[in-house]
């Protein structure tokens, strides 16, 4: 087995739930209303430790211990896509990543149930059923405020075009795709990405919300080569602010 | 007066003398019951309400406001006000002494879920199915099927099966890793140990 294809293709993924998760957990005590605010503290609970189950797999390939990974790298060794690291914003353009992305994720891991590297396709199982209930409520909300008053479907109308060449980058490709479908590692990001369309399409069809043409979209690429914006390194910073003063913490 | 926090919005406004207006609605979403199946082959129990704008948001508010750490195979929600409820019944008194007989009513019969009060201060238990033309005749129907053992029952509550929100068997897979997630339980913790442990430092 492609052992730097597989590497490659599990970093870029838990880096993504890491980033995210810590992005979303930063809506806890500002949600929009309490039952909100639990529901989305809860999903980003779940994408920090799919993060640390994906690291722990890097763990048992060799790499270092998944603390390590996660709080001791610069930003330019994530290889997590630009859309997981914007700031939150306001609760439109939060909602409408967590659409874009997690319609994208649940795809991955579907695929990855097959992978012909088992620790991972075990692990696609349970990460999978954890991100039915986020599609499920990402696509609720959409279906919810893409057509309920003209100021919320601006709102997520204006959102979305703002986000969509972000969330093209989550499928930029790796240098390994020819690689990792031979091997039947991960169905590649290509693949991916035209399922992920169909079901984006899918769902923004039953709301009021317009759907930009893809032709006329450009993908902001960058991140899985770790080339991120001015936003990723405070995160880490703030992330990483007790394991640097005590990395044997414990709580 | 404009601030983020509800209450301070909530404030009465000083007002122009010889103005007369109708109240204002207060700006908060509908609640919807909750009920949730701990274990398969369990009965579901009513665990509470959520605030939603409708019955498909509050499945999916319900989920995590009400199954995040305990074990759970299934939930369900149903309008509050689509909730019969039969009178509540003081000390050792059984709510079936309450509900009147009903003659039989013309009409299609449809399925309600009945949900009897076992002990005062829980939750409601669902009891079973019952055919009914009416949220009467249902409670009437349930006097007749469950009422045979000699348990006293406080309260019994009446919901049309067809206004329920269920889980659907595709998202049955939903609480799958709730079992793992032990860092939600405070005793995964151990903060009792950890003080004890910080204290003896202390004192030494």
């Amino acid at each position: 087995m492609n052992e730097l294809a597989l590497k490659e293709l599990l970093y870029k993924m838990a880096d993504d739930q890491l980033i995210l998760g810590h992005r979303n957990s930063e809506w806890t005590g500002f949600g929009p209303l309490l039952e909100e605010d639990i529901a989305f503290s809860s999903m980003a609970q779940d994408k920090i430790g799919q993060s640390h189950a994906l690291y722990s797999i890097l763990h048992s390939l060799g790499e270092q211990e998944p603390d390590t990974i996660a709080f001791t790298r610069h930003a330019d060794q994530f290889h997590n896509c630009l859309l997981t690291e914007l700031p939150n914003g306001e609760y439109d353009f939060s909602l409408i990543r967590h659409f874009l992305y997690d319609t994208a994720e649940i795809i991955r891991f579907d695929m990855l149930t097959q992978s012909s590297f088992k620790p991972v396709a075990e692990l696609a199982v349970k990460v999978r059923a954890e991100l039915r209930y986020h599609t499920l409520h990402a696509n609720t909300w959409v279906k919810q405020l893409g057509s309920a008053t003209e100021e919320s479907i601006s709102r997520l109308q204006h959102s979305l075009e703002y986000a969509l060449p972000y969330a093209l980058g989550i499928f930029e490709e790796s240098p390994y795709e020819k690689e990792l479908i031979a091997e039947g590692i991960f169905g590649g990001e290509q693949a991916l990405k035209e399922k992920w369309k169909t079901k984006v399409e899918e769902v923004i069809n039953q709301t009021q919300l317009q759907l930009p043409d893809w032709k006329t979209m450009q993908p902001i690429l960058g991140g899985r080569k770790g080339k991120h914006s001015e936003h990723l390194q405070p995160l880490l910073d703030e992330m990483s602010e007790v394991f640097n003063i005590d990395p044997t913490a414990e709580w | 007066m404009n601030s983020l926090d509800p209450r301070v919005k909530r404030l009465p406004v000083i007002g122009q003398p010889g103005q007369i207006e109708p109240k204002a609605p207060l700006d908060q979403f509908g609640t919807f019951e909750v009920f949730v199946q701990p274990k398969e082959g369990k009965p579901f129990q009513h665990e509470g309400i959520v605030h939603a704008p409708n019955l498909e948001m509050a499945f999916v508010l319900a989920k995590e406001a009400f199954t995040r750490r305990f074990m759970c195979v299934s939930i369900y929600v149903v309008d509050t006000r689509h909730v019969y409820t039969s009178p509540m019944t003081e000390g050792n008194v059984s709510v079936f002494g309450f509900i009147h007989e009903t003659p039989a009513q013309a009409g299609e019969k449809i399925s309600y879920e009945i949900y009897q009060l076992i002990k005062r201060g829980k939750q409601h238990i669902h009891a079973g199915t019952v055919q009914a033309v009416s949220p009467q005749e249902a409670m009437s129907e349930a006097k007749k099927v469950f009422s045979t053992d000699n348990k006293v029952i406080y309260n019994l509550w009446a919901i049309r099966t067809s206004d329920i929100r269920f889980t659907k068997p595709e998202e049955q897979e939903l609480w799958l890793t709730l079992p793992e997630k032990k860092f939600r339980d405070a005793s995964a913790y151990k903060a009792g140990d950890k003080l004890t442990e910080f204290l003896d430092k202390q004192k030494n």
